[in-house]
C-alpha cells in the first residue's frame, strides 16, 4: 500500500499502477537440452531474498514501459540502486 | 437553557435555530452546535448506559474519547455525538438501554460487579461445555451497543480521493498550523488535516493572552488567517487521521458539510515529509465512580462555556494537576460557574500566578488534594482527600472537573514507526527516534507554554521542508533560538489514582474495565499490558483506547517495579478513530465498454451481458437457445458486432522478430494476402491466446486477439523481448476499429451489394485477407474467417465508420432477410465446429497439444527463442493430461451442464460445453477429459449438479461434428 515506484519515464509514482513482472532471472537459458525439472525450476523457482532485489516492473497504468528496479522485500519499499548490493 | 452570550470564543450562532427530535419530543440547538453540545444544552446528562454494567454516563471528553455519548443518530448507530455537527431534522435515539438512559431496568447489572470478575467470561460460561452455546445466545443479545438490522442499507455518497502533497501535517492546532505556515513558505505543497470542525486547537477556546493584548483565541485565528491567504496549502477539517504507513503515506477520512457532495470521503495522502502536531487528550484521574455524569475533563467544561456558551453546572468541584486547570476554574468562574474547591495534585509546581487568582476570587485551593469518590447520577456529592487518603472533605456540586495531566496523542507516531520511551520529567511516552521525514511539534512533545509550542510547530515545518529540499538554516535557527528562550517542557504526571480499592475506579469506559479488574487480572499472572488489555478488554471500545490511554502501562508498570523505561503504550493500528464501512467501501464506481452499436444492438432486441468490460448482445430472441439465429446463419446470412476483439499494429525493422517471440507459428512465412492463424503460449507451453496476423507491408503487420487479451497483449510482446532492444512499436487499435462478423451461406450476395470489390471465391478465397472500400468511400480491413463454420467475412472498419456499414448492410441484406445473431448462437455454432474458446475449452494448465492444436507449432523454427516451445516439447508426451474431446450424448436431447464433471472411479475432467444442435439433431459438446479417455469411440458418465446419483453418458465422436470436410466456409 505505501510503495512508490519510480518509472524511467513518468518519475515517481503509486505503487497501484504497477504490475509485478517478477525477479531478474536474466535472459532464458537455452532450453533444448534441459530436463522438465530444470525448466520448471527456471521457469517458476524464485531467490526470495529477504533483503534487496532486483526485479521487472510494468508501468501498466501510466507509460507502459518495463523497467527493473531495486526493492527491500523487508520493508516492501523501492531502494535507491546505488544502495543496492551488486 | 440560555446560553452564555458576547464571548468572542464563541462558535455557535445565536442567530440560526437547529431542530432535531429525542425521546418523542423536538429540541433546540444551533448552527455550530455538536449533538450533544445540543443535548447539553437542552439538560440532557445522561446520554447512554454502559456496556457491562449499564452505569448511566455523560459528556466527559468533548472530543469523543469514549463512547459515552454515543446514540443512534437518523438511523445509524453509535455515531459520536461529541464529533457530529448538529443538523435540522436529526433523529436521535439512546442506545443499550431498556426504557431511557435515565432509567434503564438494566440497571441493576451494576451491582452484579462481584460476579464478573475480569475475563470472566472465558472462565465460567463453558463448565459444562455444554451451556456455551446457551451463553454465547445471551451474551450476544446483551453486548454491544448500538443495533443494525441486516437488511439495513446506507445512503448517500461516500467519495474517495488520493492527493499528495510535499508536506503533510497532522494537526490544525497552533504547532499543526504554524508548521503548515513554514513548509509552504518555501512554495512546497501543504497539505493539513484537522480532525475537529475547526482549526484552532487548544487556543481556540481561551482567553488568557499568547502576547500583551492578544489572546490565544485570537491569535489562532490570525494564524488560521494566515493559512487561508497561502494557495498551497491545502486544509481538510472534520478529517481524522485513521493509518499511517512507512514511505509516508497517511489515510484519512473526511466528514461532509451540507456544502459537499459527500456524507464522508476516505483519503489516501501521499507525502514526502510528515509533520505530527496532533496535541494532547487529558489523562483521566481515577478514582470511585469517576464516571458518573456531571464529571468531565478540564477542555470539556472550558469548550462547553468557551465556544458552544453553556455552563456546564452550577456549583463545581475542581480535581486537576494541571495550570489549564486552573486557567479554566478562574474562566468559568468569570463566566458565573460557582465553585466549591480547587483540588490539585501537585504541591509544588503551579503557575503562581494563577493560583494567585484563585486567592482573588476567594476559591479554596487544595494543594496536595484530590478527588477520592463521586456520588448520585447525575452528580450531587464529592469527596476529595488528600493524596494519601489521611483527610477527606465532603462536597455538595453538580460538577467535577476531574484530569489527571496530559497523555499525547502518539497514535499517528506509533503508526509511522516511531519508537516511543517513557520520560519521567513529562509522564508522557516521548517519540525516541523519528524515521525519516517524520517530525513531530507541539504539545505532543510536552511542551504548553503558546510561543514555543508555536515555535516548534515552526521548527517541525522548516525541518519538513528541509526533508523535501528547501533549507532554510537562518529561519531554523532563528526560531530555535526563540524555543531556546521559552519554557521547556511542563514536569508532568506519572499515574494519579486515589487511594482507593479501585471497584468502581473505572480504568476504560467503553468496556466497563475497573482498576479492581487490571488488579485481578495481575493477580493471575498477566503481566504484560497488551495481555492485560485483550484480557480485560481495557482499550478494545470504541474509544479506540483513548480513556485507558498511558493510565494502562503505567498502572501495569507499578505492579512490575519498572522503572518506565521498558514500558511502551499499546499498539495502535489503522483505524485510529472509528470509521464508517461505507467510507472504506467508498463509491462504487461500476465502469464498462460499449461498441459503437450498443444502442442499436438493444434497440433490435439484443439482450445485454457483461463480459468482462465490455457489454455484448448474447441473445436477440426471448428463446434463449436462439434456434432462429442459429438456422439463419446457417441457412441464410447474419451479422454480429465482434467490435470486442483485440486489434494491434505491430511495426519497425524488429516487428517480425517480435511476433516470432510469442507465436508458435512461424511468421516469417504469411504471405501477402493470406491471413495466418497462430497462437500464443507462455513458459508451461499452455495456450493463453490465439489470432491472425496479416502483412499490411513491409514490417508492418495487423493482428488480432481474444477481447480478454486485448488489455495485456502489449505488455506481453514488451515484458517477453525486454532484454533484446529491438526496434519495433504497437499501437493497440481495440478501440480504433469495429468489427462485423457477416456469417451464412448468402454472405457474399449482401456484401457484393455494397462493394465493387472482387469478392468472387477465386479472388478472394477462405483465408485470404482483403482491403477494400464499400459503398465507395468506408475502407474496411476484410478477412475471410471460419469461426461459425460458414461462409463468412470479419470486416474490421475504423470505429467512427461502424455505424454507416452496419447500416449499409442491414439495408443490403435486406431482401435477404438478414437477422442479428448473438454470442450464445456463436458459441453454437462454432461449438458445432469443434472450434474451442480459450477459458472454455482450454484451463490455465492446457497445452497447445492437448487441444489437438500441437499443429501451429512450427518446429522448424529456429533461433528465435519462442515463449512456450520448449515445454511444448517438453509435455507432448506426457501421459495423463486432460485433452480436448468432442462427444455426442446418448438416449437423450438434454445437454448436461456445463462444467458437469466426467467421473468413473474418479473425477476425470469436465464438460466444456454441450448444446442441443437443431441442424444436428443431436446434442453434443466438448470436454476436457484424462487421456486416453478422449479417443474416439470411448464413453463418457456425466455427473451433472443435483443428479441424485443418476449419471448421463455420452459417447467421443470425431470433430467437427458439423460439415467435417469444411466445405461451407470454403465456398
Amino acid at each position: 500500500m505505501a510503495l512508490t515506484l519510480t518509472c524511467p519515464v513518468c518519475g515517481k509514482r503509486n505503487g497501484y499502477e504497477f504490475r509485478y513482472g517478477g525477479e531478474d532471472k536474466g535472459p532464458k537459458p537455452d532450453g533444448f537440452g534441459l530436463t522438465p525439472d530444470a525448466w520448471c525450476e527456471y521457469v517458476h523457482m524464485n531467490r526470495c531474498v529477504a533483503g534487496i532485489q532486483k526485479e521487472w516492473w510494468c508501468h501498466k497504468d501510466g507509460c507502459g514501459v518495463w523497467f527493473t528496479t531495486h526493492r527491500d522485500t523487508l520493508k516492501n519499499l523501492e531502494v535507491d540502486p546505488m544502495e543496492a548490493p551488486s | 437553557m440560555s446560553r452564555l452570550q458576547n464571548r468572542q470564543t464563541l462558535r455557535v450562532d445565536p442567530g440560526q435555530t437547529l431542530s432535531f427530535t429525542y425521546k418523542k419530543k423536538t429540541f433546540k440547538g444551533l448552527k455550530g452546535d455538536t449533538i450533544a453540545s445540543a443535548l447539553f444544552a437542552n439538560g440532557i446528562r445522561i446520554f447512554s448506559r454502559s456496556l457491562k454494567y449499564h452505569r448511566p454516563r455523560g459528556l466527559y471528553s468533548m472530543d469523543g474519547e469514549c463512547s459515552n455519548t454515543s446514540m443512534e443518530v437518523n438511523g445509524i448507530p453509535n455515531v459520536n455525538t461529541e464529533k457530529v455537527l448538529l443538523e435540522n431534522g436529526m433523529q436521535l435515539k439512546a442506545q443499550n438501554v431498556k426504557g431511557s438512559p435515565e432509567l434503564d431496568i438494566m440497571g441493576f447489572m451494576d451491582s452484579l460487579d462481584r460476579a464478573m470478575p475480569a475475563g470472566f467470561y472465558y472462565r465460567t460460561m463453558h463448565k459444562p461445555a455444554r451451556i456455551w452455546p446457551i451463553a454465547l445466545k445471551q451474551v450476544r443479545k446483551v453486548a454491544g451497543l448500538g443495533r443494525i438490522s441486516p437488511d439495513f442499507r446506507m445512503t448517500g455518497e461516500y467519495d474517495e480521493i488520493y492527493p499528495s502533497a510535499d508536506v503533510c501535517v497532522l494537526g490544525g492546532g497552533p504547532a499543526g498550523m504554524a508548521a503548515a505556515a513554514a513548509a509552504a513558505e518555501s512554495g512546497l505543497r501543504v497539505i493539513l488535516l484537522e480532525a475537529r470542525p475547526r482549526l484552532g486547537g487548544f487556543f481556540d477556546y481561551r482567553q488568557s493572552e499568547f502576547g500583551p493584548g492578544v489572546p490565544l483565541h485570537q491569535h489562532a485565528r490570525e494564524l488560521e488567517a494566515h493559512l487561508q491567504k497561502m494557495p498551497n496549502i491545502r486544509v481538510f477539517k472534520h478529517t481524522s487521521m485513521i493509518g499511517a504507513y512507512s514511505n509516508n503515506l497517511v489515510t484519512a477520512f473526511q466528514k461532509g458539510d451540507e456544502n459537499d457532495d459527500f456524507e464522508e470521503r476516505y483519503l489516501e495522502i501521499r507525502a514526502h515529509s510528515v509533520v505530527v502536531a496532533t496535541g494532547c487528550i487529558e489523562r483521566p484521574l481515577l478514582f470511585e465512580n469517576n464516571e458518573r455524569p456531571g464529571v468531565m475533563q478540564i477542555a470539556c467544561a472550558h469548550r462547553l462555556t468557551n465556544t458552544y456558551g453553556i455552563l456546564p453546572g452550577k456549583r463545581a468541584v475542581f480535581s486537576i494537576a494541571h495550570d489549564l486547570g486552573i486557567e479554566a476554574a478562574v474562566d468559568l468562574f468569570d463566566a458565573g460557574l460557582d465553585i466549591a474547591a480547587v483540588a490539585d495534585i501537585r504541591q509544588d509546581s503551579p503557575n503562581e500566578a494563577l493560583v494567585a487568582e484563585l486567592a482573588q476570587r476567594k476559591i479554596p485551593y487544595l494543594s496536595g488534594w484530590l478527588a477520592l469518590s463521586a456520588h448520585g447520577s447525575p452528580l450531587k456529592k464529592v469527596v476529595l482527600a488528600t493524596l494519601q487518603g489521611t483527610f477527606e472533605k465532603k462536597f455538595e456540586c453538580d460538577l467535577l472537573v476531574a484530569s489527571a495531566g496530559m497523555t499525547p496523542v502518539t497514535g499517528p507516531l506509533s503508526m509511522a514507526q516511531a519508537e516511543l520511551s517513557f520520560d519521567h520529567h513529562t509522564g508522557f511516552f516521548l517519540p525516541r527516534s523519528l524515521p525519516a521525514g517524520l517530525f513531530a511539534a507541539g504539545r505532543i512533545m510536552g511542551l504548553n507554554d503558546p510561543q514555543a509550542i508555536e515555535a516548534s510547530g515552526r521548527i517541525a515545518g522548516l525541518s519538513a521542508a528541509a526533508a523535501c529540499g528547501k533549507t532554510s538554516e537562518t529561519a531554523l535557527s532563528a526560531t530555535q533560538a526563540t524555543l531556546a528562550g521559552r519554557p521547556k517542557a511542563d514536569r508532568g504526571n506519572n499515574l494519579v489514582m486515589a487511594p482507593v480499592k479501585g471497584r468502581k475506579t473505572f480504568i476504560c469506559f467503553d468496556e466497563d474495565t475497573t482498576v479492581k479488574n487490571i488488579k485481578q487480572a495481575l493477580s493471575m499472572g498477566f503481566d504484560a499490558t497488551e495481555l492485560i488489555k485483550r484480557f480485560t478488554a481495557a482499550g478494545t471500545g470504541p474509544g479506540q483506547g483513548g480513556i485507558p490511554g498511558h493510565n494502562l502501562p503505567l498502572l501495569v508498570a507499578q505492579h512490575h517495579a519498572d522503572t518506565g523505561t521498558r514500558t511502551r503504550p499499546t499498539t495502535v493500528r489503522a483505524p485510529l478513530v472509528p470509521t464508517l464501512m461505507a467510507t472504506y467501501a467508498g463509491t462504487n464506481h461500476d465502469m464498462s465498454k460499449q461498441t459503437p452499436m450498443h444502442a442499436s444492438q438493444k434497440q433490435e432486441g439484443g439482450i445485454m451481458r457483461r463480459i468482462g468490460v465490455w457489454n455484448r448482445a448474447r441473445y436477440f430472441s426471448d428463446d434463449l437457445s436462439c434456434r432462429r439465429e442459429i438456422e439463419n446463419v446457417r441457412t441464410n446470412v447474419g451479422m454480429l458486432d465482434a467490435t470486442t476483439l483485440g486489434k494491434f499494429r505491430i511495426y519497425g525493422p524488429d516487428a517480425l522478430k517480435a511476433l516470432q517471440r510469442v507465436y508458435v507459428g512461424d511468421m516469417s512465412k504469411t504471405p501477402q494476402g493470406k491471413i495466418k492463424y497462430s497462437a500464443m503460449c507462455n513458459e508451461d507451453g499452455c495456450i493463453i491466446d490465439d489470432g491472425v496476423v496479416a502483412q499490411k507491408g513491409e514490417n508492418d503487420y495487423y493482428f488480432t486477439t481474444s477481447t480478454a487479451r486485448a488489455g495485456t497483449t502489449v505488455e506481453w510482446i514488451r515484458f517477453h523481448t525486454r532484454y533484446e532492444g529491438w526496434d519495433f512499436n504497437m499501437v493497440n487499435l481495440t478501440d480504433a476499429f469495429g468489427v462485423i462478423n457477416l456469417a451464412g451461406p448468402r454472405a457474399r450476395e449482401v456484401l457484393a451489394a455494397i462493394s465493387d470489390a472482387d469478392i468472387s471465391n477465386e479472388a478472394f478465397p477462405f483465408a485470404a485477407y482483403r482491403e477494400f472500400t464499400v459503398n465507395g468511400s468506408i475502407p474496411v480491413r476484410v478477412m475471410r474467417l471460419g469461426f461459425v463454420g460458414e461462409l463468412s467475412y470479419e470486416l474490421h472498419v475504423p470505429s467512427s465508420w461502424m455505424e454507416t456499414l452496419w447500416e449499409a448492410l442491414a439495408e443490403a441484406g435486406k431482401p435477404f432477410g438478414i437477422a442479428n445473431f448473438g454470442l450464445e448462437a456463436q458459441n453454437v455454432l462454432r461449438m458445432e465446429k469443434g472450434h474451442l474458446i480459450i477459458g472454455s475449452e482450454s484451463e490455465q494448465r492446457t497445452t497447445l497439444h492437448d487441444v489437438g492444436l500441437g499443429g501451429l507449432w512450427d518446429r522448424n523454427k529456429k533461433g528465435t527463442d519462442t515463449v512456450g516451445v520448449v515445454a511444448l516439447e517438453q509435455t507432448e508426451q506426457q501421459d495423463k493430461r486432460l485433452k480436448l474431446a468432442g462427444f455426442k450424448m446418448k438416449n437423450t436431447d438434454k445437454p448436461p451442464k456445463d462444467g458437469s464433471i466426467v467421473v468413473d472411479d474418479r473425477i476425470r475432467g469436465h464438460v466444456c460445453i454441450a448444446r442441443y444442435s437443431h441442424v444436428l439433431q443431436e446434442v453434443v459438446g466438448m470436454a476436457l477429459v484424462e487421456d486416453p479417455l478422449n479417443e474416439i469411440g470411448h464413453e463418457l458418465h456425466i455427473y451433472e449438479d443435483e443428479c441424485q446419483g443418476q449419471l448421463v453418458s455420452a459417447t467421443v465422436v470425431p470433430m467437427p461434428f458439423y460439415d467435417p470436410e469444411g466445405g461451407r466456409l470454403r465456398s
